[in-house]
């Protein structure tokens, strides 16, 4: 029997996917420039260029150093920490989405924000000194909660996904529960205005000590789930269907999960909650290039890093005072999403 | 070059659902499992594919025994079209199709060119080359079913299992699919095992059939051996008639007690079921 089998669209699709990515890539680079020009200190090229030059060697006047100063310890790593966490929350969504087959999943369905946040209000009231020993606590804290969802869910051990839900519906009212308790027995005058502006999130903080942390953490597990994002679209068939393809969907649940949970106990440690991000971008990344998470995830990491800078960039100069970068990406977030879901309603989603 | 499954017990939760099932299909033949709802059909073929792993009995696929392989060395035999196919993300088809490649990568491998390629090869073999770029959760459900079989082909070209394949199928599109499963049988060899709720299709297109009743094989061998009139009576509990046309095909009826008149007419051929 002769078949037939056209050859043509496979290199042209790959060759639209590559040159959306590239675009994205040099979009990602343009706004992380651009986020370290804007702001309260206006920075013009004329000067980063004598910043530059007085980094090599040559000597500048007094303004100046005061200007690299703020270039160079302030908005180069507050720019970098926001397009990781950006990016990382992003993958880690678009992750939760694929493992619960579900477009409406956003990484904080296992809890890992509630333990974060609740570790680091446990931090600020036993007077935890340093930020280290504060994101030290919500780091384990966030990992800790999403072990205690997985062990309720082993122990269950009947329909995984469903109970898996289920245990981090347990785990998240656990923990907030908490927070509150922790809230009403804080000290009203220092410690509570603490927790309740820990929580709303902030770039502020970052500083180069914490991309020294983020950047190899978020960095390493970004590449281990870019490596194993093929996995994703088998596993959204269900476990049945994976398993009889030949996948251990537990195991490999079990690597999707972790990493996007340390990227997610990170991000909460280093700037407090950020909503949105990883709900929305992957959903767009689904509308520009379809489901398959080869090509998905990719651009869903770029346009979290881009969002993100964007969000971070206008908290910080829109008004006076700083704004919390959550009611930024609330604010964007939540109407895009809106739309998304209207222009996607034919897709194919009961 | 066989399938051969031994003394099979499975039961759940204490509740015996295969009891002692023997089963042996050679290569390129079409098995069909025929059975009541609950008979043990599904659960068979899970056993079959490894998905659940039975308390007694063995299981072998080309002298691999499924109790010590692995997942990968499974699926590399033995493709599964489940009966139920919840719905997923709004995938291509040819996405669906090459992930029948799974088995084939490595931790950190996805599906490249070729096999994007032979994905469109095997839709093309079944005649279902335009189904490629389309929405699979926009596609009938008869052509889910080829794209769904397209994959199983691609997965492992030794056996396959299909679970109720013409489960919600008009009755044009019952026979296309299984006339497409038959010649896959004989061109390339390939072992099937269906379960099918029809006795006539099994009559029509099956090379052997294996009876179920209550998880115990009822009758197992040769159609036309097999397929009498009292044991279909007797595995769907009805009293059926045995019809053969005039150009040698045969059709199983059932007669319904309500219905004095057919009733009558059966009497004669079935006296010995009751």
């Amino acid at each position: 029997m002769t078949v037939a089998v056209r050859t043509d669209s496979l290199p042209g699709e790959d060759y639209r996917t590559n040159r959306l990515l590239m675009s994205l890539a040099v979009s990602l680079a343009v706004v992380l420039v651009l986020s370290l020009w804007v702001g309260w200190v206006p920075i013009s090229p004329r000067e980063l260029g004598e910043i530059v030059r007085a980094w090599l060697g040559a000597s500048t006047s007094e303004s100046m150093e005061s200007k690299a100063l703020v270039f160079g310890l302030v908005r180069i790593p507050r720019a970098l920490v926001t397009a990781l966490v950006g990016m990382g929350l992003s993958a880690a969504g678009a992750v939760y989405q694929g493992l619960f087959r579900n477009p409406l999943v956003s990484p904080d369905i296992l809890g890992v924000s509630a333990g974060a946040t609740f570790g680091a209000a446990l931090g600020l009231v036993i007077g935890a000194t340093g930020w280290f020993a504060i994101q030290s606590l919500a780091f384990v804290f966030g990992l800790a909660a999403v072990g205690m969802a997985l062990l309720i869910a082993r122990l269950v051990a009947v329909r995984p996904m469903l109970v898996l839900v289920l245990a981090g519906l347990v785990v998240l009212s656990v923990f907030n529960s908490s927070l509150t308790l922790l809230k009403y027995l804080s000290d009203p005058y220092n410690e509570l205005p603490a927790i309740v502006f820990w929580i709303m999130g902030s770039m502020s903080r970052a500083q180069w000590s914490d991309l020294r942390v983020v950047a190899p953490i978020i960095g390493g597990s970004l590449v281990m789930i870019h490596i194993m994002r093929y996995k994703l679209n088998v596993l959204s068939l269900g476990d049945l269907q994976a398993r009889s393809l030949g996948l251990n969907p537990t195991l490999y649940r079990l690597l999707f999960i972790a990493f996007s949970s340390i990227i997610v106990s990170v991000s909460v440690a280093t700037c407090g909650q950020v909503c949105w991000v990883g709900l929305v971008m992957p959903h767009i990344a689904r509308t520009l290039v379809g489901p398959n998470h080869e090509q998905m995830l990719p651009v869903a990491v770029l346009l979290g890093g881009i969002f993100l800078l964007l969000a971070d960039t206008a908290a910080r100069s829109l008004t006076m005072a700083e704004l919390p970068i959550s009611v930024i990406t609330a604010f964007i977030g939540a109407p895009l999403f809106a739309y998304l879901l209207y222009r996607n309603r034919g897709s194919g989603w009961s | 070059m066989s399938l051969a499954c031994q003394n099979l017990h499975f039961a759940y939760n204490g509740h015996a659902i295969l009891t002692a099932v023997d089963l042996d299909v050679n290569a390129g033949e079409f098995c069909v499992l025929l059975g009541r709802n609950g008979s043990g059909k599904t659960t068979l073929i899970y056993c079959l594919a490894g998905l659940l792993r039975p308390q007694k009995g063995t299981v072998a696929i080309n002298g691999l025994n499924l109790a010590a392989a692995s997942r990968v060395e499974i699926a590399r035999q033995v493709s599964l079209v489940p009966q139920e196919h919840a719905d997923i993300f709004p995938f291509k088809v040819l996405d669906v199709v090459v992930m029948g490649r799974t088995a084939m990568l490595g931790f950190n491998q996805r599906p490249g060119n070729a096999d994007y390629l032979a994905a469109r090869r095997v839709l093309a073999e079944l005649e279902a080359e335009s189904l490629a770029d389309r929405n699979f959760n926009r596609i009938s459900g008869g052509e889910r079913r080829i794209a769904l079989l397209a994959r199983a082909i691609l997965q492992a070209e030794n056996t396959l299992l299909l679970d109720e394949p013409t489960n919600h199928l008009d009755f044009n599109n019952k026979y296309r699919l299984l006339a497409k499963i038959k010649r896959l049988c004989l061109e390339k060899g390939i072992r099937i095992i269906a379960s099918l709720h029809d006795p006539n299709l099994a009559a029509q297109f099956a090379d052997t059939v294996v009876m179920l009743s209550d998880g115990r094989v009822l009758a197992s061998g040769d159609v036309h051996t097999v397929m009498t009139s009292e044991r279909v009576s007797q595995l769907y509990q009805t009293p059926t008639r045995r019809i053969e046309t005039d150009d040698g095909e045969t059709l199983f009826v059932p007669c319904l007690p309500e219905k004095e008149s057919k009733a009558r007419l059966c009497k004669g051929e079935n006296r010995e079921w009751t």
